[in-house]
């Protein structure tokens, strides 16, 4: 009971202070919309972006959510609060996963916009495939964030830290990204759920496995 | 040079309060690769001692403190807190330690009580609000607790500091360089505060620069060089005009 309690009022603090400075939000949002006009002005007309959109959704998503993992724990360095953190009783995988739950949740309202802006864009039809769309999102972006927020403490600690964030990260994700590109892809093209449950489990199997072992080792990240 | 200071034995400033010691630590050794920090430092601190920690730069003062707060294991030698060791129970160590350092460690865009909640909730605090309403009394800021802490100057942010450091009322109180950055009224009003510490319960070890503020406070004079203790003295003994001299002997070159 402690250990959630300790968790939520962690993520609490970082989406407070995410609303009131809305820093990673702007740059985030920003960021995508750009990444989804660029292709719109890249792509030749002649091209059918359904077919490929599962690809570009899931690129802008990386980046995106990148550019937000250098400042989650960029927070924590101004005055050393992390220090203070890590003097007070709680559980280091309190911590961890307290900090996962707020990137979870920029990523995902992040997400939530890359979309709505390819539909726009690119009047890609979201609603027929909707619920599947939400349900491999959810665990794609649970994978991404749970080696996100490990690394982004690693890279804290680090000279050049928000440089080594990208290289370090996306050879990992790798497994998400072909899972989560290619169930997006199929569902965009109105392919039926059932084709894509294969892939919905091996996200799934890989989110467990990338919040077990990540909240095992962020004590040994932080301390010392 | 003198060799370090056993000081097992000794009597100490707040022995009359209460005769067993919060903190032992015995034969303490921190190496980082092939430099030592701390060499062979055994000492106990006792409930009422205020302890004043000199030493030039490179001493191995903050690497003392970070034992002290159970941040950092000890290469060699044993620390215990009550009877028990940081590592017996982490959390126990924790709860019974606080520090104040020259960085806050505070959020500049919460609210000083949004500050204290957030570490106050971190502790599971019974009575949180009633604490955080107190604390902000004692160190002079209960009338800026709804203002974001980016707007505070930096001797209100050093004291809004102290009430995090004090919120959960630890038996151990760390103090480490606190005047670091502050102007001279901003120093002044924040040894203020520090005076109310010395109540005779609480333990607290003060590393600082500036020897007539450290002369001021404790009650225990501690100078350390080269990771050893080379002076601990009860601050009766220690003549304050002539500290800075005898300060200087004990440093030798290496200030």
């Amino acid at each position: 009971m402690e250990f959630l309690r300790q968790l939520l009022t962690v993520a609490g603090k970082d989406l407070r202070l995410e609303l009131r400075t809305r820093e990673r939000m702007v740059t985030m949002f920003t960021f995508a919309i750009l990444v989804a006009i660029v292709f719109g002005f890249a792509l030749s007309p002649a091209v059918e972006v359904r077919l490929m959109a599962g690809a570009m959704i899931w690129v802008t998503i990386l980046f995106a959510g990148m550019l937000g993992l250098g400042r989650s724990f960029g927070l924590e360095r101004e005055q050393d609060a992390l220090v203070g953190i890590l003097l007070a009783p709680i559980d280091r995988g309190a911590l961890y996963l307290g900090k996962f739950v707020a990137n979870l949740a920029l990523v995902l309202s992040t997400a939530f916009i890359i979309y709505l802006a390819y539909a726009f864009f690119f009047q890609l039809q979201l609603t027929g495939s909707g619920l599947g769309l939400i349900l491999v999102t959810f665990l794609a972006c649970v994978g991404f964030m749970a080696l996100g927020t490990l690394f982004s403490a690693v890279a804290g600690g680090t000279r050049q830290g928000d440089m080594l964030i990208p290289i370090i990260l996306l050879p990992l994700l790798t497994p998400v990204v072909i899972f989560g590109a290619s169930a997006t892809q199929r569902l965009l093209t109105n392919r039926p759920l059932a084709e894509v449950i294969g892939n919905i489990r091996v996200l799934a199997a890989f989110d467990l496995i990338f919040l077990l072992v990540c909240t095992m080792v962020f004590a040994s990240v932080v301390e010392e | 040079m003198r060799a370090a200071v056993d000081v097992t034995d000794r009597q100490t400033a707040g022995e009359g309060a209460a005769n067993e010691p919060l903190v032992e630590a015995r034969a303490l050794e921190k190496w980082y690769g092939p430099h030592a920090a701390i060499r062979g430092i055994s000492f106990d601190l006792r409930p009422g001692d205020f302890l004043a920690l000199f030493g030039p730069n490179g001493a191995g003062k903050t690497t003392l403190m970070k034992i002290l707060a159970g941040a950092l294991r000890p290469t060699r030698g044993e620390i215990r807190m009550a009877g028990a060791g940081a590592r017996d129970d982490d959390h126990a160590w924790r709860r019974r330690i606080g520090v104040l350092s020259h960085q806050t460690f505070l959020y500049g865009q919460l609210t000083a009580e949004e500050n204290l909640r957030f570490f106050g909730r971190l502790y599971s605090l019974p009575d949180l609000e009633a604490r955080i309403s107190s604390r902000l009394t004692e160190v002079g800021l209960s009338d800026r607790r709804k203002d974001f802490v980016r707007g505070f100057s930096r001797g209100m942010q050093q004291r809004l500091a102290l009430a995090r450091t004090l919120l959960h009322d630890p038996d151990l109180v760390l103090l480490d360089e606190p005047y670091t950055g502050l102007d001279p009224h901003a120093a002044r009003m924040l040894r203020s505060v520090l005076e109310q510490l010395r109540d005779g319960n609480r333990t607290v070890v003060l590393v600082t620069h500036n020897l007539s503020e450290g002369l001021e406070l404790a009650n225990r004079v501690v100078v350390q060089v080269g990771g050893r203790w080379v002076l601990d003295e009860h601050r009766s003994n220690i003549d304050e005009a002539g500290f800075e001299r005898l300060y200087g002997e004990r440093v030798g070159g290496e200030g």
